[in-house]
């Protein structure tokens, strides 16, 4: 009889190291730009631990997720407030799916599809689109270490959603279709 | 896919190599730090010299160290080229509307660009010279102190170990599902977006199950073997504080006063 916190530290860390496996298998991610933002299945693994263990585990393997880029040298870090937020800050946002778990965890069991996809829909939304945001920062940030007075906002705008809107809707088609096709994806041991 | 190296170590036996992955992660962390309080010209060149004589230290091909700039390149040009044409300042070469290209701005420009590729370089050397086990190791270590708020580091550690642990296998077993799945007819990197995105359902849903088992798995052998998420630990790889990284200290003491004292 294992308790339930081992199973949940371990849990977490091999899922954060799929994400990583995924997003360095190099045909299983899109490039869309030379610096790093692909379409990737790298977000599933941290989605389907926000969505088996609540918003903890979704934060802590977004964290996890996060550092092990910058640990392994895959990250790119120009600036030490880009780094942070492009790192660590932003994937640690994608936990924030788990925000409907219970909700979404609820209408699987009860066998509604359309109640638990909106679920996971409005969980992965708010998940990317925080992320989306920490990303955006981090490029405001860096353009204005640089360049005083100049508006170039825009431009961290359309890099930032030029990979992570094609994502977002990605990311919910595959988790849905995913949890949907294996429930028992969704449940953690009693 | 057993070639597919990931991460950026490098094995070597420099003297950055042999390093306390504890100081390199600290000496990176500073170096960066200092990079924004240098005011002059002459500061960014003489770091920057520095910069390339620790890069040379590591005995890793500077083609390596380029490769990890290039993607960057345009990024870093377009922002540099702004900052040149948005300032104005000392002598003014050319003028158009609201931008110009003056003394100031190509100062401020060539100290931007020189920066960023800097914080390029200085990660690059610390992610070549040490394994990730061993910056994880470090990180425990440096917020070790975080343990008297309740932040539960050791679980952290653990945590990175096993991720860190697991990468090579996930891919090694990616490999297999996909052969599997190759032999069953599947065709993998065709087609539209759309049609390569549904063909890796079928990869990751088995991919995904296994992990799942593999955990729990791991997880009895871990409670049978009494682990207690929130017990003193010995560690294996025990960190040692060497003659070098005393030499190393100095050398970062040294560059602070450089910094602070001289430039003054």
């Amino acid at each position: 009889m294992q308790s339930k916190r081992t199973l949940f530290l371990i849990e977490v860390a091999i899922f954060t190291a799929f994400a990583l496996a995924l997003d360095i298998i190099p045909f299983l991610s899109f490039k869309i730009w030379a610096q790093g933002g692909s379409i990737s299945f790298a977000m599933i693994p941290i989605f389907i631990v926000a969505f088996r263990w609540g918003m903890k585990g979704g934060l802590l393997a977004g964290f996890l997720y996060g550092m092990l880029q910058i640990m392994i040298g895959v990250a790119w870090i120009i600036h030490p407030a880009q780094a942070l937020l492009d790192y660590p800050i932003a994937f640690t946002a994608l936990g924030l799916a788990g925000l409907f778990a219970p909700q979404a965890k609820r209408s699987l069991s009860f066998g509604k599809t359309q109640t638990f996809v909106t679920w996971v829909l409005a969980g992965v939304s708010v998940a990317i689109i925080l992320r989306f945001i920490s990303h955006y920062l981090a490029g405001v940030i860096f353009f204005s270490s640089t360049i005083d007075g100049l508006n170039i906002w825009m431009y961290s705008f359309v890099y930032n959603g030029s990979y992570l809107f094609p994502s977002l809707l990605i990311n919910v088609l595959v988790v849905s279709f995913l949890f949907n096709k294996r429930p028992s994806l969704l449940k953690t041991a009693p | 896919m057993n070639q597919l190296i990931f991460g950026r170590y490098f094995p070597g036996d420099s003297f950055i190599h042999h390093l306390d992955p504890r100081f390199k992660l600290i000496f990176a962390l500073i170096y960066v730090g200092l990079l924004f309080f240098l005011e002059s010209t002459f500061y960014y060149l003489l770091f920057f010299v520095l910069t390339l004589l620790l890069m040379e230290q590591t005995g890793v091909k500077l083609a390596i160290y380029v490769k990890g700039v290039k993607p960057l390149i345009w990024l870093i040009l377009f922002a540099v080229t702004l900052r040149i044409m948005t300032t104005s300042g000392g002598d003014v070469y050319l003028r158009y509307g609201p931008f110009a290209i003056s003394s100031f701005g190509l100062t401020l420009g060539l100290q931007t660009f020189l920066r960023f590729v800097m914080i390029i370089f200085i990660s690059t050397v610390l992610t070549l010279t040490t394994k990730p086990v061993e910056i994880t190791d470090a990180l425990y270590f440096l917020l070790k102190p975080l343990k008297y708020i309740k932040v539960p580091i050791e679980d952290l550690s653990l945590m990175l170990s096993i991720a860190l642990r697991f990468i090579p296998n996930l891919l090694d077993e990616t490999d297999k599902v996909m052969n599997a799945q190759k032999a069953r007819g599947m065709v993998f990197g065709q087609g539209s977006l759309i049609n390569q995105m549904k063909a890796l359902v079928p990869l990751v849903l088995p991919l995904f199950q296994n992990s799942l088992k593999r955990a729990e798995d791991m997880a009895d052998v871990l409670e049978v073997k009494g682990y207690q998420s929130n017990q003193k630990r010995s560690h294996y790889r025990e960190l040692k504080w060497k003659k070098q990284d005393v030499f190393g200290s100095l050398f970062l003491l040294m560059l602070m006063v450089v910094v602070f004292v001289f430039q003054q």
